[in-house]
């Protein structure tokens, strides 16, 4: 009868260790996938960059209810959406982007990274073809920004996004480096006391703003 | 310890799912070559890999069943159910391209779209209001545009061959009774419609959808934006007016008013005048935009205008001996009231599976004219309704059925004589877009019209197709019939005449790289059944009468035909000179016709064979000042000559006006004050100040000709425009 018991909990235990193993392996999976993304950057060649946002992808196929998967499988086709050659590329890798937006954004609503998120898509779509997409695609930039600030005015990533954008806009349309300095340093203000909720949560911005805080008068 | 055993059996027996399989495989497109860099995973579970450089695979699992996923971008996803045996499972996966752009033909022969919407198209919006001697208007732009002809004194689309009454404006459906200001003789009028109101424009030179009517030559397609641009107010100031508009927006729904005054006596004041203005033309208006979103898909579009217009002038007349204005001269004396209302409601079902697009609209127009203190007052009002539900099908097939009611009432005064005229007109269509495969496509189509005025009936069938012969490239053929209601003018006296009708024949080329465009059209287009007058004594063909402001009082019938044949071609380049954006177009049209007022057959007086365009771009950064140049050439048009022994067919219409030339340009510099944005632009019309002439008139006694020129020659415009409003950021970003 001993051994009975043995067996039934060795039954019981495998049969629950997928459940509890499962969130281990979402974690791993995460970490893993989190370092490789970390690893690249703009000179990373591009079927790298996709194998990694395939990586986040099986995760996100893996966890139908986790936002973070399909939010970095996201962020990186925007990235890719930067890297592309021709426009119809870009916008293919946009296309995909906003795909997983949308899947995030349903597990999530109200979620200040997504509307991040938002914005930046939108500002990689303009990107594409600025003379002829600020009208498509200004405004909505705008408000994700806004979004993103009201839903946590800690965030300062919606910062590092409205900084960058104006740091490159030409003088004329009210960008330059005097415009954006400002709010470039109100996103060093919130890096100092942001704090990712977990490891697995979005912390990047910081290194993005460095060349263009170097020409900010000190 | 039997049941242990039993148990311990029964676990044992389950344990393949212990057992590990190797799956692997290689991923490759329809023609066999490798996808590195797919996705290829067990559906709800951590196994899976990426293709390798080659295409290949190889990842391990537990399980014994699953679905495998395999996802390429660019490519349709595929997912199979497969069952795991150890040790290992080898599985090829094919993978089919998504349809695109590039690897889908679209149909094209005939129209020129400029649309943000789809990515390879010739134009976008932005080329509207940037190109130089368009001055922002819409038409001006088309004209500039293969297969159109320029006609310097009349307002309206020439296209190949056919008259100003052969094209329609629509916007979001329905037809615009009145796209342009009222009409002068001799005096380009402009367009109604401001540029940035549309999101997209197609312009359509022949062989158009089964879903308009009612034009033997030509479609200018225009769609109103889904939300404004803006927020807030903005100001406009140049030579001859003054503008304000304010945008308010909230999350689903938006509105936009306009007003604005203008008085070109200040401009006229500054450029010689060709015409002798008694009154300057004064004008006033005010639009109202509003745009809801009531569901998730539902969208209503609602646009009104209103202007209010007045001039005085005396028009030269050779005809004239004397009069008030004294000999060669007619006074006329104009008040233009115009109002327009278009509504337009589009919703979807079903995923997108059905659409429906409905619209109402109305239109009210009055001119108070007098002609030498004669009474030559007009009046229209269209109200029109429209309806087009879309089932969309697998591969990209579809099938669109529609309807469309007008009521138009018509009055025109003649020398004090008051004619008046109401049609019912009624559409309905039919039209499907099948696609053989991604390379070719089809197009079918039919069309029905009724109208009671003339009690007729007429159904037009609609074809075109398209293959794609390569990634960039595709060749396109349209062929259709095209009815329209004989000019208004003539149904006034006489309603027993008959549709009038174009049958077109298109066949079209086109090569879209790498910010490069190529595109070669050549069409036949047959003339049938079109209106000829006989305003001579005992209902001969009478002698052929100049002046632009005749009406046609005499037999009518619908014996007239002719042809029209040509070819165009346009070139753009975006690429070669970095910064430089440049097109070049060529048309030719070879046409004769008998109809109207003309006694034979002949190339009529508004068509001129040969007509070339160079349009060039570009941005100064430093100067933040966006600069554009555009020369035009139109060759000689064919003018009546009373001197001429116009009995015979070789003298009849056989003199040419010169060629006309015109260099323009335009700049535009873009600035921010205190962080309003604001855009000062110039330009200049005939730099070389070329004395063009598009047409000439004789004297009543043979002796004398006139030459029918602009209403200026070299000619400048300045003006401005700022946006009040910290939102109205334009955001050009360079990442």
């Amino acid at each position: 009868m001993k051994t009975l018991i043995i067996i039934l909990s060795t039954i019981l235990f495998t049969s629950i260790t997928p459940v509890w193993a499962q969130s281990e392996q979402y974690k791993q999976a995460m970490t893993d996938a989190l370092a490789t993304m970390k690893g690249q950057s703009e000179k990373t060649p591009l079927p790298d960059m996709l194998a990694t946002a395939n990586q986040f992808e099986r995760i996100a196929g893996a966890e139908p209810k986790e936002w973070l998967p399909r939010y970095y499988a996201s962020l990186l086709y925007v990235y890719l959406g930067f890297m592309g050659k021709e426009a119809t590329d870009k916008d293919k890798y946009l296309d995909q982007a906003d795909k997983y937006l949308k899947e995030a954004q349903a597990l999530s609503p109200q979620n200040d990274e997504l509307a991040v998120l938002k914005a930046y898509i939108a500002q990689s779509r303009m990107v594409v073809d600025p003379m002829n997409r600020w009208q498509t695609y200004g405004q909505p930039f705008q408000d994700a920004i806004a979004e993103a600030k009201s839903l946590n005015a800690n965030n300062p990533r919606p910062y590092v996004l409205e900084g960058s954008g104006l740091f490159y806009t030409p003088e004329q349309f009210g960008g330059g480096a005097k415009a954006a300095c400002p709010i470039l340093n109100k996103a060093v203000e919130k890096f100092t006391t942001f704090k990712p909720i977990s490891d697995l949560h979005p912390t990047w911005g910081k290194s993005n703003i460095e060349p263009m805080l170097a020409q900010c008068p000190k | 310890m039997r049941l242990p055993l039993l148990l311990l059996t029964t676990i044992l027996i389950n344990t393949p799912a212990i057992a590990q399989t190797v799956v692997k495989g290689r991923v490759t497109d329809a023609k066999g070559r490798p996808l590195p860099g797919a996705n290829v995973f067990l559906k709800g579970t951590y196994d899976g890999a990426n293709t390798d450089s080659t295409g290949r695979f190889q990842f391990k699992t537990r399980r014994d069943t699953a679905t495998l996923a395999v996802s390429f971008i660019g490519y349709e996803s595929v997912a199979k159910k497969i069952t795991l045996t150890p040790p290992e499972i080898n599985i090829p996966v094919r993978l089919e391209e998504v349809a695109n752009e590039l690897n889908t033909v679209v149909i094209t022969a005939g129209a020129f779209e400029a649309s943000d919407e789809r990515k390879m198209t010739m134009l976008k919006p932005m080329d509207i209001v940037t190109t130089a001697g368009a001055q922002a208007d819409i038409t001006a732009t088309m004209n500039l545009l293969p297969g159109a002809q320029r006609v310097g004194e009349q307002e309206g689309l020439f296209v190949r061959g056919g008259s100003n009454l052969e094209s329609k404006v629509v916007i979001d459906g329905m037809i615009v009774q009145n796209p342009f200001f009222s009409s002068l003789p001799d005096i380009q009028s402009r367009g109604r419609f401001q540029p940035f109101m549309f999101k997209g424009t197609s312009f359509s030179t022949g062989g158009y959808s089964a879903q308009y009517g009612q034009a033997l030559s030509s479609v200018l397609l225009l769609n109103t934006n889904d939300k404004n641009a803006n927020t807030g107010l903005n100001l406009g100031i140049n030579l001859v007016s003054v503008n304000a508009g304010y945008d308010y927006e909230t999350k689903n729904s938006s509105a936009s008013a306009s007003l604005y005054y203008g008085n070109l006596k200040p401009l006229f004041a500054l450029i010689r005048q060709n015409v002798e203005w008694v009154r300057e033309p004064v004008f006033a208006g005010s639009s109202l935009t509003y745009r809801l979103k009531p569901t998730k898909t539902g969208m209503l579009k609602i646009y009104g205008m209103y202007s209010d217009s007045r001039l005085a002038m005396n028009f030269r007349d050779p005809s004239v001996e004397s009069g008030p204005a004294g000999p060669g001269k007619t006074p006329i004396d104009q008040h233009n009231r115009n109002a327009f209302m278009t509504s337009a409601y589009t919703d979807s079902w079903d995923e997108g599976r059905w659409l429906l697009n409905a619209g109402l609209s109305y239109s009210r127009n009055t001119d108070d004219m007098q002609f030498s203190g004669m009474d030559f007052s007009r009046f229209d009002e269209r109200t029109q309704i429209r309806a087009v539900l879309t089932r969309l099908l697998p591969g990209n097939n579809s099938l669109l059925v529609g309807a469309e009611l007008h009521n138009l009432a018509l009055q025109n005064g003649v020398m004090g004589a008051r004619y008046k005229l109401n049609d019912h007109y009624a559409a309905t269509f039919a039209e499907t877009e099948i696609y053989v495969t991604r390379k070719l496509a089809g197009r079918i189509g039919v069309r029905g019209e009724y109208s009671s005025l003339i009690n007729q009936f007429n159904v037009a069938p609609r074809l075109s197709f398209a293959y794609k012969t390569g990634p960039y490239s595709q060749v396109s053929l349209a062929a259709g019939q095209f009815y329209q209601t004989p000019d208004y003018r003539y149904l006034y006296l006489n309603k027993d005449l008959d549709f009038e009708r174009a049958d077109h024949l298109i066949l079209n080329y086109q090569i879209i790289k790498n910010q490069r465009t190529f595109r070669v059209e050549t069409f036949y287009k047959n003339y049938a059944a079109l209106v000829r007058e006989f305003t001579g004594q005992n209902g001969t063909v009478g002698p052929f009468d100049t002046n632009p402001y005749r009406f046609p009082i005499g037999r009518t019938n619908n014996t007239g035909n002719g042809f029209a044949k040509g070819f165009d071609f346009f070139w753009r380049d975006q690429k070669t000179v970095k910064g430089l954006d440049y097109w070049v177009t060529y048309s030719y049209v070879d046409t004769r016709r008998l109809f109207s007022q003309y006694a034979m057959r002949t190339t009529p007086a508004f068509v001129s064979n040969h007509n070339a365009s160079l349009i060039t771009k570009r941005y100064f950064s430093d100067l933040r000042t966006n600069m554009g140049l555009t020369y035009t050439f139109t060759s000689g048009r064919p003018y009546y000559n009373p001197n001429r022994n116009n009995e015979r067919s070789e003298e009849y219409f056989s003199d040419r006006t010169p060629a006309v030339h015109n260099l323009s340009f335009s700049a535009s510099y873009i600035t921010a004050i205190k962080g309003n944005f604001m855009v000062i632009y110039a330009s200049v019309d005939n730099i070389l100040n070329t004395r063009n002439v598009f047409t000439y008139r004789y004297t009543p006694d043979h002796k004398t000709r006139y030459a029918v020129g602009p209403q200026s020659y070299r000619s400048f415009f300045i003006g401005g425009v700022i946006m009040l409003s910290k939102k109205a950021k334009v955001d050009v970003n360079q990442l």
